[in-house]
């Protein structure tokens, strides 16, 4: 391994760190400076993720489906993950925003983190605390951690999206909201193919 | 000297970052989105939770037992 790849590493590591304590001073360093080869490193925790989901949706050991289960969701993530990043670009552009749709993507890339959390912690749970969540007290307090838990991501990941519009695309706060009414639809649409395809339930945008 | 030209060219890199954007305005509500936005700039922890919180009573309030539905929807969503 060349001294490079452990600057890429050690970077994208910081860079991880610093979405979680510095998300503003992070996501404009991303914006401004970040290496594309910072994308392996996201790929990596992905796929950590790909890996817990397709043991925990296929508990039979049988290598053939567990390959398929596996390119299949590094697959549509891929594709969902082009998408949603194309249509906030597009979105972005149609509203005044400034910048290289590659850039964008390295930025949107991280906000991704949020999402594999999400997931993952939610993969984990299915195994040691496996649904349906009764309304006796204990089930109604396991909803409500879950549900805290669930909102703090999506807090988080709003607030990764929102600065990677903001630096990558130099827009400001009403021009972001234009840019997410417009690129709503879109993934609303391709969020139910995913659930219709069978996929995912809730699409990992 | 060497110490000096290196906290210079770093002082001038964050400069430039900083100087980069021009700072937000959101008209009136100007004074309220800095303060929002000054609690999330660096560990946001405590205001998500906080907000978290503030959502999910809601949502008991509003669904009451029909939150337990939601997170099974949800458990099965990965």
């Amino acid at each position: 391994m060349g001294k490079s790849s452990i600057h890429i590493i050690r970077q994208s590591a910081a860079h991880i760190y610093g979405i979680i304590v510095r998300p503003y001073m992070t996501m404009r360093s991303i914006a401004q400076s970040g290496s594309f080869w910072e994308l392996v490193s996201i790929g990596v925790v992905l796929s950590m993720y790909f890996a817990v989901a397709t043991v925990v949706k296929n508990p039979a050991f049988r290598p053939f489906l567990l390959t398929r289960q596996f390119l299949a969701l590094a697959v549509v993530v891929v594709v969902t993950t082009l998408f949603a990043s194309g249509m906030f670009w597009c979105a972005g552009k149609l509203v005044g925003g400034i910048g290289s749709y590659g850039r964008f993507f390295l930025s949107w890339s991280y906000t991704l983190i949020p999402t594999v959390c999400w997931f993952l912690a939610t993969s984990i749970l299915y195994i040691l605390l496996p649904p349906p969540r009764t309304a006796r007290p204990e089930g109604i307090v396991a909803s409500g951690v879950f549900l805290v838990f669930s909102t703090v991501l999506l807090l988080w990941k709003l607030v990764l999206s929102y600065l990677s519009l903001r630096f990558s695309l130099r827009l400001s706060l009403p021009r972001i909201l234009g840019a997410a009414v417009l690129a709503s639809g879109p993934l609303f649409l391709y969020g139910y193919w995913t659930y219709a395809i069978g996929v995912f339930k809730i699409p990992f945008y | 000297m060497n110490s000096n030209g290196d906290v210079y060219r770093k002082f001038q890199k964050r400069w430039e970052e900083i100087t980069d954007l021009p700072p937000q305005r959101v008209g009136p509500l100007t004074p309220l989105y800095k303060e929002a936005t000054k609690r999330l700039k660096i560990m946001p922890w405590p205001v998500f939770l906080v907000v978290a919180v503030c959502v999910v009573v809601g949502l008991y309030m509003f669904f009451g037992n029909g939150i337990t539905l939601l997170v099974s929807i949800l458990q099965r969503g990965f």
